[in-house]
């Protein structure tokens, strides 16, 4: 009697060598259809819009005022004074440690102000200067009374430098400037 | 004399059963770390640098407005004017409150459009802006 065995069965497997090549396939999909560049810029809270009938000027002394001019040719005036753009923040660093100490409705106004023909570049180089002031003025203040950089403090703490020295850029209404 | 290689006896082999967990792994990735490319940019520009620039840390609030080197204003997908902004942003604020209007706008502009796009921000209420720059080395 011929011997009869069972004719072993080969396990059974899912074929995986092709795997590699699908999830390589939609990584590349995930590569080309997605970005990863992060957006950096200069944060800036517009004021309300009013109608240019209803706007009311209020009086601010000079002192804490601190007017930024720019023209069409690339001059700029601070306070009345041609500035060079990169002698700005040091110009204004001092203004602004000043009146750390001081009330809240004391502290600094930086107003920029530019032509409607200024270079955009121009502008942005300015306001970075006026921000990088301020910046600079906060990370000292921190540094000294806390012994940390302002990037490293909670919440309550920066939230009590931000009030020490605020940052405040004003626009000029467009109406005021020269067409 | 002869000159003969030295092998091994064994065959050698790469093995590649793990090959498709690291892919998985890189594709699981680059899907946390990315957002989807959502619009074509049809302006051409160039950011102006700058030294006191912060991250935008919640992208999904950010729209952009892009003014090309040309003068051309595009809003999502499309070239707008300048007096559609307002209709276009205030819908936009609607479904997202506090979103951030991100403008790309090109280093050779002049400051007249920005403060045309500026006041009609305003008008649809859209007031945290962020003037995109790139880091100045």
């Amino acid at each position: 009697m011929a011997l009869i065995r069972k004719k072993k069965k080969p396990e059974p497997e899912i074929p995986s060598s092709s795997m590699a090549d699908i999830s390589f396939l939609l990584l590349i999909f995930f590569l080309v259809s997605t970005v990863i560049d992060v957006d950096t810029g200069i944060g800036l809270t517009l004021p309300e819009y009013v109608p240019p009938d209803q706007i009311q000027t209020a009086p601010i002394s000079k002192d804490r005022m601190a007017a930024l001019l720019i023209n069409e040719q690339g001059d700029v005036l601070l306070d009345g004074n041609v500035i060079a753009i990169p002698q700005i923040s040091k110009n204004l660093k001092a203004r602004i440690e000043s009146k750390i100490e001081l009330d809240k409705n004391k502290k600094l106004i930086v107003s920029i102000k530019t032509d409607r023909k200024t270079s955009y570049n121009l502008y942005i180089q300015a306001l970075d200067q006026v921000r990088m002031a301020f910046n600079e003025v906060r990370e000292e203040y921190s540094k000294k009374k806390f012994g940390k950089r302002f990037i490293d403090l909670d919440q309550d703490q920066a939230q009590e430098v931000k009030e020490k020295i605020p940052v405040i850029i004003s626009i000029a209404e467009p109406e005021l400037i020269k067409k | 004399m002869k000159f003969e290689k030295k092998r091994a006896g064994v065959k050698q082999q790469i093995p590649t059963a793990s090959l498709p967990d690291i892919i998985f792994m890189l594709l699981l990735f680059f899907m946390v770390t990315t957002t989807m490319r959502e619009v074509d940019v049809f302006v051409k520009f160039k950011l102006p640098e700058a030294k006191a620039i912060e991250k935008i840390e919640n992208k999904r609030l950010v729209n952009y407005i892009w003014i090309g080197e040309d003068g051309r204003i595009q809003v999502n997908d499309a070239i707008v004017k300048v007096s559609d902004i307002q209709d276009i942003m205030y819908k936009k604020r609607q479904a997202l409150p506090n979103l951030i209007v991100s403008l790309r706008i090109d280093k050779g502009q002049s400051m007249g459009i920005v403060t045309d796009i500026q006041q009609e921000l305003r008008k649809a209420y859209c007031l945290r802006i962020n003037y995109s720059a790139m880091m100045k080395e």
